[in-house]
Formats: structure tokens, C-alpha cells, sequence
């Protein structure tokens, strides 16, 4: 009796922390899976042979207009999602071997559920061209995310510095 | 029963006390090269901070993607880099672990309460290529073992 009496609470704790720790709340489920959907659009980038019109369209419905982007370290802030795109753009052919993932990612719900701050690391796989070899860039970075017409859209991204 | 026990100590083991974890980079070098398991133990500094020479993981974001960092600059502490020497309160640290060192040159800084300054091993390298510098506390996750 009492050896289940163990089996089945040791069984329940695992099914708890198991839940904890891989189902996320409700609300910031859709905020996880548009920042899904933006890293497996980047990556896809390499390989789907879209041109650059259609791929600027593509990464503008991640962003609002008025995105305002921060990367630290001394570089002049992106302002505007044109701007961006417009980067982004000029950067690709430069950076075609990567793959970008996010990690430790933390969503704050606003009231309403129509804004969130996100808090993660990006990491950036990268693939010599020559070698083959894989190097692992890692940064860190807060996000705030609106909801749009439906779709949630990024309208600020700041770099963290963990190390000052 | 026994399986589900040692599935319950492991979980619990591998999660919140000692942490897998498989370095990348080479900013560690020759201490720790690319692509080999160690693990963090969480409760290291469960009594107090971190010692200088420690090497300890640092989160970003969270305990997935760590910084593997040795500590050189304890809270209060002043320090600075001339001539790749890493200085302590004006006095040169010796560092058995570095065997080679670029002529990096750091303005001195004052280290806050609650603050570490953290650097790797390999000083061979650009200064401009290695993350380092002052690091909070509560960011330090626990000491590289193994």
C-alpha cells in the first residue's frame, strides 16, 4: 500500500514538473510560436530560393513600422522597419551559412494580451563555407512584441549586455 | 519502483544541482576546448560567492546558453588590464592558466557590492573577439566541475 502510495506520487511530481517546464501559459503561446515561425523563416532564407522582394515581405510581417532596434555596443540604432529590411537585405549574402535559434525564452503577458516583453537569447550557429566547421555566437535580448491586426509583430528589440 | 526513483533522482540531479553542459568557442582555451562535457554544480556557492580563479557559468537569458568564465575581480575590488597583465587593486595577478596573452590594455573599474569581473583564459586572442568584464552576481549560475 504504501509502496504505491509512492509510485503514484513520484509518478505525479514528474507529471508536474514535466508540465512546468514544457507547456507554456496560454496566453504567451502564440508569442512562442510567431518567434518560431520568425527564426524558421530566417533559416529557411538559405534554401527556399525566394528573391529578395518577396523575402522583405516575408520579414516585414514580423515587424512593426515604428520598430526601433538597439543592438548596444556602440551601433547607431535601426529605426523603422524599412531600415531594417533594407539591412537585412544588404546583410544576407554575407551571412547565407547560419542558423538562427532562440533559447530561454520568457514571455510577460501585458494586461489585455495585446503587448508582451520577451526576454531570450539568440543563438546564431554559423558554418565555415570552407570547412564545414560550426561556431556558436550567442546574445542576449529583450523584446517588445504588439499585437497587429491579428498577428503579433516585434516593435522593439534591445541587445543586453551580460557582460559590462 | 527503483526505476522510477533513480528516474526522479536524476531529473532532479541533472536540472537543479549539476548541469550538463558542452562548451563551445574558444575563449577558455587551453583550459576547456571546443565540444567537451562538463557540468555546472549549482550549489557551489551556496555559503558565499565565488572565489577568485574560479571558473563559473553565467546565464543570459536563462540556463540554457551559459558564458564559461574565470573569475579574476571580486566585489570592491578595483581592476584593470595593461599590457594583457590582469591588474588587482594596482597589483599584477598571476595566472598560471594563460599561456598567452595579447598586449590588451582595460581602463580600470570598480567593482560594485555585488560584482565580479570575469575573463577567459585565452589572452592569445583579440580582445575585440572575447567576451569579458563585470558580471552581476545572481547571474552567476554555479562552478564548472569536472
Amino acid at each position: 500500500m504504501r509502496r504505491n502510495a509512492v509510485i503514484v506520487l513520484t509518478v505525479v511530481t514528474l507529471a508536474i514538473a514535466g508540465w512546468y517546464l514544457l507547456v507554456p501559459g496560454g496566453g504567451s503561446a502564440n508569442v512562442r510560436a510567431r518567434l518560431h515561425a520568425l527564426s524558421d523563416m530566417i533559416n529557411s532564407s538559405t534554401v527556399d530560393g525566394l528573391g529578395p522582394e518577396a523575402r522583405a515581405a516575408q520579414l516585414g510581417a514580423f515587424f512593426t513600422d515604428d520598430v526601433d532596434v538597439d543592438l548596444g555596443g556602440g551601433a547607431a540604432p535601426i529605426r523603422g522597419r524599412e531600415t531594417l529590411i533594407g539591412m537585412a537585405g544588404r546583410l544576407q549574402p554575407r551571412t547565407a551559412a547560419f542558423r538562427l535559434q532562440f533559447e530561454d525564452v520568457t514571455i510577460t503577458m501585458a494586461p489585455g494580451d495585446a503587448a508582451a516583453d520577451v526576454h531570450l537569447t539568440a543563438e546564431i550557429i554559423r558554418r565555415s563555407i570552407t570547412t564545414g566547421d560550426e561556431s556558436l555566437d550567442a546574445r542576449e535580448f529583450t523584446l517588445g512584441m504588439r499585437l497587429v491586426g491579428g498577428e503579433w509583430q516585434i516593435a522593439r528589440v534591445t541587445a543586453v549586455d551580460t557582460l559590462k | 519502483m527503483r526505476v522510477l526513483v533513480l528516474a526522479a533522482v536524476s531529473f532532479i540531479t541533472f536540472r537543479w544541482v549539476l548541469i550538463p553542459i558542452r562548451t563551445e568557442g574558444s575563449s577558455m582555451l587551453p583550459t576547456y576546448t571546443p565540444d567537451r562535457l562538463h557540468f555546472v554544480n549549482r550549489l557551489a556557492y551556496g555559503a558565499g560567492g565565488p572565489g577568485r580563479g574560479d571558473v563559473v557559468a553565467i546565464q543570459m537569458a536563462g540556463p540554457h546558453v551559459l558564458y564559461v568564465k574565470r573569475v579574476v575581480g571580486l566585489p570592491g575590488e578595483r581592476v584593470a588590464i595593461a599590457g594583457g597583465e590582469v591588474q588587482i587593486n594596482g597589483t599584477t595577478l598571476t595566472e598560471p592558466y594563460v599561456r598567452h596573452r595579447r598586449p590588451w590594455d582595460v581602463a580600470e573599474v570598480t567593482l560594485g557590492p555585488r560584482e565580479y569581473f570575469v575573463i577567459g583564459d585565452n589572452r592569445g586572442m583579440s580582445a575585440g573577439d572575447h567576451d569579458f568584464g563585470r558580471v552581476q552576481v545572481n547571474r552567476i549560475l554555479g562552478r564548472v566541475v569536472f
